[in-house]
């Protein structure tokens, strides 16, 4: 194998991981203000790039147009459910929630199997098909592209949690809710703003990976993937996310070149195993002490 | 009236095969099949807290062994090949509880849902064993001279394999052991502070949890008589989760209902494919937040009412957050 071809798997492997990584932010963003796994994650992040495929299928919008209509939906479909379901269950266990979100994201990939069918739908791409070629390497464009327009988004992040009122108070609510309840942030605000939050970023990330995948009413499970790569980097840590996602989707795009590819697609599965046996806590992580 | 309504029950399930058309005596079978998981599932998620979405796993484990030790040695008698197919998954239970122990909530979550795409690519991988993607056909059970090889005769064979089951967990929770679990779920801490044994006891957790499901397995694997990969993909594991959220966490009956209920109406919505998930998914929400504690706590606070206490507080169900 040349380090040319080694470069390209590489660089295919640092897109499929910015997805991954962005997925797994917005699991991370929602855990750290509610402490639940959202299982629903991934159809939410289908149903909304579904949204803005229906109106590029009907209008010819520019893509840009076409993303932020889809950033919309993320918006108003991340309000809905955190008001009208999780809301109700806000004094319930984790665990409680757990199984609403796990039901949630059956209900929502059955209902975009009936509103589009099951089929598999090309989506249009921002960038181009002729390989960008650098002395010996050639790169896809879509992987170049992914890859900035990801990174783009995680320093747009990282200003609005480090720089910006709501992002201080997801924070302070991160850390302890009584405490943040006290200096007079509105817990239930911040609820909402993360689940809308986690929405868009996933819609995001789901009209950038569209084009690659296609659109399909399945496409929400590459929020386990997304799940494996918040593990990977430490679940609750943001930089982890993205350093989980980046090394999860390197692995996955080296593996085959080294192992039989027969066990190609338990590969996350058993990066996931390793991972939990060796350190629980992650790369990035912690592992939280309970209290009694 | 306990005891009369359990006969008439116990004399309904045996008239059963008699009162009803063949297809409804296979489907009753099913429930049976599933209800084993439920109570398996129960065990380990109602009595100790540890959510499991590899149970599907379990069930291709035990439903495999058992497919394959019935081909490979003819004529031996069904209880042998249950025995088999519940230790083979034990002891895969019990491979798999050591390193979960380490984890709790999502994480264990996730290490099962992992275990349940293993176990599939493994059945696809293996199929100088299992055949692959072919699928396998299962030979008739045996039982000394005769062959189980009418729905009815599988039916009895399940419905007293599933009353045993059902009356062994039952009687869990008034041992030793059954103590020591539910003192589990309640407070790890506590528990260990009274004594208990916490990593014997949650391992101990997941190989009973694994014998359940994989004489469930077994029995399956002669009531369909032909299995295949794509049979026992994680949906089916969501499927197991949502009889014990809808029969209620915790109860050996409720496993039973939850199972009963969504078998039927899994098979009632075959022509509606498109639908089930949708169904499936609006029971788990809903009886999150209106039944909380499933049919099990319903009846309960119904008995209450009829005999005219004073409703309830609201019960306990599951460990103290």
């Amino acid at each position: 194998m040349t380090s040319a071809a080694l470069v390209h798997v590489v660089v295919s492997g640092l897109a499929t991981g910015s997805i991954y990584a962005l997925v797994a932010l917005s699991l991370v963003i929602v855990y750290n203000a509610t402490r639940t796994l959202n299982f629903a994650q991934g159809e939410m992040l289908m149903v909304s790039t579904f949204a803005g495929f229906t109106v590029y299928a009907h209008v010819k919008l520019p893509l840009v147009v076409v993303m932020l209509i889809a950033v919309a939906a993320a918006a108003l479909l991340g309000w809905v459910i955190e008001r009208v379901i999780i809301r109700h269950a806000i004094a319930a266990t984790h665990f409680d929630v757990l199984i609403i979100t796990l039901g949630l994201s059956l209900v929502l990939r059955s209902a975009a199997g009936l509103a589009w069918t099951h089929d598999e739908f090309p989506f249009p791409s921002f960038f181009g098909t002729r390989p960008i070629v650098l002395g010996p390497v050639r790169v896809a464009p879509v992987s170049l592209g992914i890859i900035g327009a990801s990174l783009a988004l995680m320093l747009g992040l990282w200003a609005l949690f480090t720089g910006t009122r709501l992002g201080r108070a997801m924070r302070a609510v991160a850390q302890n809710q009584r405490a943040a309840r006290l200096v007079g942030i509105s817990v239930e605000r911040v609820y909402a703003a993360s689940w809308i939050l986690a929405s868009v970023v996933g819609a995001i990330a789901g009209v950038l990976i569209a084009p690659v995948v296609f659109l399909s009413s399945q496409m929400g499970l590459v929020a386990i993937n997304g799940f494996i790569a918040a593990v990977l980097g430490g679940f609750g840590s943001m930089p982890g996310a993205v350093v989980g996602g980046m090394l999860l989707g390197v692995i996955e795009n080296l593996a085959p070149l080294y192992l039989p590819s027969s066990i190609k697609h338990s590969v996350p599965f058993l990066v996931l195993i390793a991972i939990l046996l060796v350190r629980p806590g992650g790369m990035l992580g912690r592992v939280a002490r309970r209290k009694v | 009236m306990r005891l009369l309504a359990l006969a008439i029950g116990a004399a309904g399930l045996l008239l059963w095969p008699w009162a009803a058309p063949r297809y409804f005596v296979f489907l009753a079978s099913l429930i049976v099949v599933n209800a084993i998981v439920a109570i398996g599932l129960n065990l380990l998620s109602g009595y100790t807290n540890q959510l499991s979405f590899g149970h599907a796993g379990f069930l291709a484990v035990g439903a495999y062994t058992a497919a394959i030790v019935a081909t490979r040695s003819p004529g031996v008698p069904v209880v042998v090949v249950l025995l088999a197919a519940a230790l083979v998954t034990a002891a895969v239970g019990l491979l798999l509880g050591v390193p979960c122990l380490r984890l709790e909530g999502l994480y264990l979550a996730m290490a099962t849902l992992a275990f349940g795409f293993v176990v599939v690519e493994a059945i696809l991988n293996l199929d100088g064993l299992t055949r692959g993607n072919d699928g396998l056909r299962v030979p008739a059970a045996r039982l000394g001279p005769w062959a189980l090889a009418t729905d009815t005769a599988r039916y009895y064979l399940v419905l007293v394999v599933g009353a045993v089951m059902m009356w062994a967990a039952g009687n869990l929770a008034r041992t030793r052991t059954g103590r020591a679990l539910l003192a589990l779920r309640e407070s790890e801490v506590a528990a260990q502070a009274s004594g208990i044994h916490v990593a014997r006891y949650k391992t101990l957790a997941f190989a009973i949890s694994a014998l359940y499901t994989g004489v469930a397995g077994g029995l399956f694997a002669f009531v369909v008589g032909f299995l295949s990969p794509d049979a026992f993909d994680v949906f089916l594991s969501v499927d197991f989760v949502a009889m014990i959220i809808l029969g209620g966490l915790g109860s050996v009956p409720g496993s039973v209902a939850g199972a009963a209920v969504l078998t039927v109406l899994n098979d009632s919505l075959a022509g509606f494919q498109n639908y089930r998930p949708l169904i499936f998914g609006a029971i788990l929400i809903a009886s999150m937040l209106f039944m909380p504690g499933g049919i099990a706590s319903a009846v309960r606070r119904l008995r209450t009412r009829w005999a005219g206490h004073p409703p309830m507080a609201p019960d306990s169900r599951r460990g103290l957050e």
